[in-house]
């Protein structure tokens, strides 16, 4: 069968891990093969994350360079430092427009590079880019560390995983604990809306 | 430094590591895998000492202890860790220690002296190694600590493989009666993949002292003290004979081929996909190696016969490559060996799917395209700063470097003029910009230790280290500065919890690894009672009160310690979720630009609005602490209420 792969990419505390997982477990479930690679050294600190996921004929936990069919990018420079490694010509980008600034530029050695010239760049690989607000949904939906969940309703609405909405909220209801679900819920709606408008 | 459970939710239903559904398929991480197949092997003690890649085995054991009726223990460090597990399995019980590469060198002495008078109860130790130093200071292969100590090592490629080589390494261990090293590495501890789930077992053995094997008395001095040695070399003689014919390692060869490669543990994976991808499966034999102490050599010489060419794929160290040029001497001289040795491969780091796959094709006379992305990635480069690693918002550790600084300005002059020797742990993280102020950190516990050298030869230091750090492997240290009357100065950051691993309980904790109540040991006692001159406990978020006690620490002549005490931000808003805490915010008309919040104290919730000129918080980062409000000069950061 076909192998889908995509690439997440964004920082410590963002809850990228959990959408890894989140459509792994869903994979399983559809009894596909699945392979997941993390890279998240010092993850808590702040520090750029990435989840490598290939669904089907897969061994390696890492994608090649330039064989991503999508990229999930939850924060707009993570995003674009690894879609023009990882993202194949012409594959999706999903992008949140949230910019987390790192140290460097907090304490001003470094400014954060304009939104435009991000894109710009992350366009030479594909023209197809969805910018959108997650972490402005999320709050909507309820809490920010939602955002997670929000990227990964566009991820869905956008049918590149080889399954829907309906396989992967059943796996969040059985994983996700009662008292957040409901949040969840909101928030993978306003991402999937949020694609299908982008 | 590691996956926590503030990204893993856990699992309502029940985790899959104790689902008792034999032949189902489960998502688990390499970690996890682990933790199963030890399930599966009827284990019965579990010990630990957190660090990353290896914390997983440990989280999950902690989560899964008390419902299958296991001991598990997050051990003081490594070496009672594995001491522990050592005392049930002479008592012929099953045992399971894990810990980071590094962790060996803790345990190592106590793991000679296993694989010297033998094991009972199956023992297998996990050292999950870190290629490429993810997150660690060295990427040691410890695969030579298994060589050089007479102790089969066996590597996994995926968590299939990991979970079925626990199981099998129980019974290896038992048959050879010697402890088993079951080696990892970052990309399959962290891997996550389908498992086939296997039987779970209970093991209802009585628990006795075996006398016979173990007791100088019964067995004999001169048999135990001396015959060590002799039986543990012939143990890996005959092992290596059962490697030959194991399924751990499967050769596929036709005899066509005139390229062949030996893949051990996780390498295995990149040769695979190279090989679909220069549809070059009937072109390239390929040993997958899952025992890489003893080598399988048999196995080994027949494929080296065979073929004209041979890449040997393996991480960090080309550990088995040497053994293979020495088997290559007597089995075909002609071979032409590819591997980090001759200069194929990169000598050191992890290997990628791009290298292998540029080696192979090497081989094969074949041809890759170039990196055609190669100016782009350049231009990403330029624009994009490489985000710097920092302590988190509100992270007390940060308010305590920035009082650790006013205060050595203000009794020694200049920040420079004293070392600061820190040590493993988020709080080693002060070196980073904008605090920029640690100069060395080794291993566990070592600021203590160098800081009394210099002290000894007339330079100044302090030495700064964190709570968990500090109980494994501080307080001999802190003993030999009041014996040798080393007036050494301690900084103990402290935030109650092993946070850069994952916050798991350490012994100030007053809980165990299972989430029973337990004693808290306390490091001001610990320290009186060694004989420290001068102690004192501040709040880390009081800035002004911290300094203050740093003074004094300073000024004290005599060995004297301030323990800089509040709990871990992160931990603090994982207890209060779903309430998250109230973000503070900076008053527009009073702020006046200058920075000085961002410059000197560089919280990551803090941020600068160029256009306007003003500082601003971020309300989804900001942890509420207040720090920063201490920090600014105008007085123009504020809580809600103030």
């Amino acid at each position: 069968m076909k192998t889908t792969r995509v690439v997440i990419a964004g920082v410590g505390g963002q809850g990228t891990l959990l959408a890894t997982r989140l459509i792994a477990e869903t994979a399983i479930k559809q009894g596909l093969h699945v392979r997941i690679g993390e890279t998240y050294g010092m993850a808590q600190r702040g520090g750029p994350v990435m989840g490598h996921i290939q669904i089907g004929e897969a061994y390696s936990p890492q994608i090649r360079p330039g064989e991503a069919d999508a990229l999930l990018g939850f924060e707009l420079a993570e995003a674009t430092r690894r879609g023009v490694t990882y993202l194949r010509q012409g594959g999706l980008a999903i992008v949140n427009s949230k910019k987390i600034p790192p140290v460097e530029v907090i304490s001003g050695m470094r400014r954060y590079p304009r939104e435009k010239d991000l894109l710009r760049l992350l366009g030479q690989v594909s023209s197809k880019i969805a910018v959108l607000d997650a972490t402005s949904l999320a709050v909507k939906a309820g809490d920010p560390i939602a955002t997670n969940i929000v990227m990964l309703g566009a991820l869905t609405a956008s049918n590149v995983l080889p399954f829907g909405e309906k396989e992967i909220t059943a796996v969040m209801k059985e994983s996700i604990p009662t008292r957040f679900l409901d949040l969840n819920m909101r928030a993978f709606k306003l991402g999937a809306n949020a694609f299908k408008k982008a | 430094m590691s996956l926590n459970k503030w990204f893993t939710l856990s699992y309502p239903m029940s985790n899959p590591v104790t689902r008792d559904s034999p032949g189902e398929t489960v998502l688990l991480m390499g970690n996890e895998a682990i933790v199963r197949g030890a399930l599966e092997a009827g284990v019965r003690i579990a010990t630990s000492y957190p660090g990353t890649p290896a914390s997983e085995i440990g989280n999950t054991l902690a989560e899964i202890a008390k419902e299958v009726g296991i001991h598990f223990e997050w051990s003081t460090n490594e070496k009672v860790a594995f001491e522990v597990a050592y005392g049930a399995s002479m008592c012929n019980q099953r045992g399971l220690v894990s810990m980071k590469h590094v962790g060996l060198n803790v345990a190592l002495d106590i793991m000679e002296m296993a694989a010297l008078r033998g094991v009972k109860g199956g023992l297998v130790f996990v050292s999950a190694d870190d290629p490429s130093q993810h997150s660690s200071g060295q990427e040691q292969d410890q695969r030579w600590l298994a060589k050089q100590n007479c102790v089969p090592a066996i590597e996994p490629s995926d968590p299939q493989d990991a979970k079925d080589f626990t199981v099998y390494a129980y019974e290896l261990s038992e048959k050879y009666k010697l402890p088993v090293m079951l080696r990892t590495v970052t990309r399959i501890s962290h891997m996550r993949s389908d498992v086939k789930l296997g039987k779970l077992q209970k093991l209802d053995r009585e628990a006795k002292f075996d006398f016979d094997q173990f007791s100088y008395v019964v067995a004999g001095f001169n048999k135990l003290f001396y015959g060590g040695e002799k039986e543990a070399n012939e143990k890996i003689a005959k092992i290596k004979e059962e490697f030959d014919i194991s399924p751990l390692n499967k050769l596929t060869m036709t005899g066509r081929e005139k390229v062949g490669v030996i893949a051990a543990g996780q390498t295995y994976n990149y040769v695979m996909e190279t090989l679909v991808k220069l549809g070059a499966e009937e072109k390239v034999a390929v040993l997958k190696l899952g025992t890489s102490n003893p080598l399988p050599e048999g196995l080994i010489s027949r494929l080296l016969k065979g073929v004209e060419k041979v890449l040997v794929t393996e991480e960090p160290d080309p550990f088995v490559e040497l053994h293979i040029k020495a088997l290559a001497k007597d089995a075909n001289p002609g071979v032409t060996l590819y591997g980090r040795i001759n200069g194929k491969l990169p000598s050191e780091g992890e290997l990628m799917p791009m290298i292998v796959d540029a080696v192979i094709a090497e081989m094969l006379g074949e041809k890759l395209p170039q990196n055609p992305r190669g100016d782009l990635e350049n231009e990403a480069k330029d624009m994009i700063f490489s985000r710097m690693l920092t302590v988190c918002a509100g992270c007390p550790h940060r308010s305590s470097i920035y009082a650790l600084k006013r205060a050595v300005k203000a009794v020694k002059g200049d920040i420079h003029k004293v070392v600061i020797n820190g040590d493993i742990g988020c709080y080693g993280l002060a070196w980073a910009p904008p605090m920029s102020y640690e100069d060395t950190y080794f291993c566990m516990g070592a600021s203590l230790g160098v800081s009394q050298g210099m002290n000894q030869v007339g330079v100044d230091s302090i030495a700064w280290i964190g709570d968990g750090t500090f109980f494994h492997a501080a307080i001999p240290a802190l003993m030999n500065a009041v014996q040798t009357k080393t007036n050494i100065k301690v900084v103990v950051a402290d935030n109650s919890v092993t946070a850069m691993t994952g916050f798991q309980p350490n012994p100030q904790s007053g809980k165990t690894a299972m989430g029973e109540p337990t004693k808290s040991v306390s490091i001001e006692a610990i320290a009186k009672a060694v004989g420290v001159d001068h102690i004192e406990v501040t709040d880390a978020y009081d800035t002004k009160a911290t300094e203050a006690a740093f003074r004094r620490m300073l000024q004290t002549d005599g060995v004297a310690m301030v323990v800089s005490r509040r709990i871990c931000a992160t931990e603090a808003i994982r207890k209060m979720r779903p309430k998250r805490p109230i973000p503070y915010k900076v008053d527009e008309s009073k702020c006046v630009g200058c920075k000085l919040c961002l410059s000197t104290f560089g919280c990551p919730g803090l941020n600068f609005d160029e256009e306007r000129k003003k500082a601003s918080i971020d309300p989804t980062i900001c942890m509420g602490c207040g720090v920063c409000s201490q920090v600014c000069s105008t007085g123009c950061i504020h809580g809600r209420d103030t």
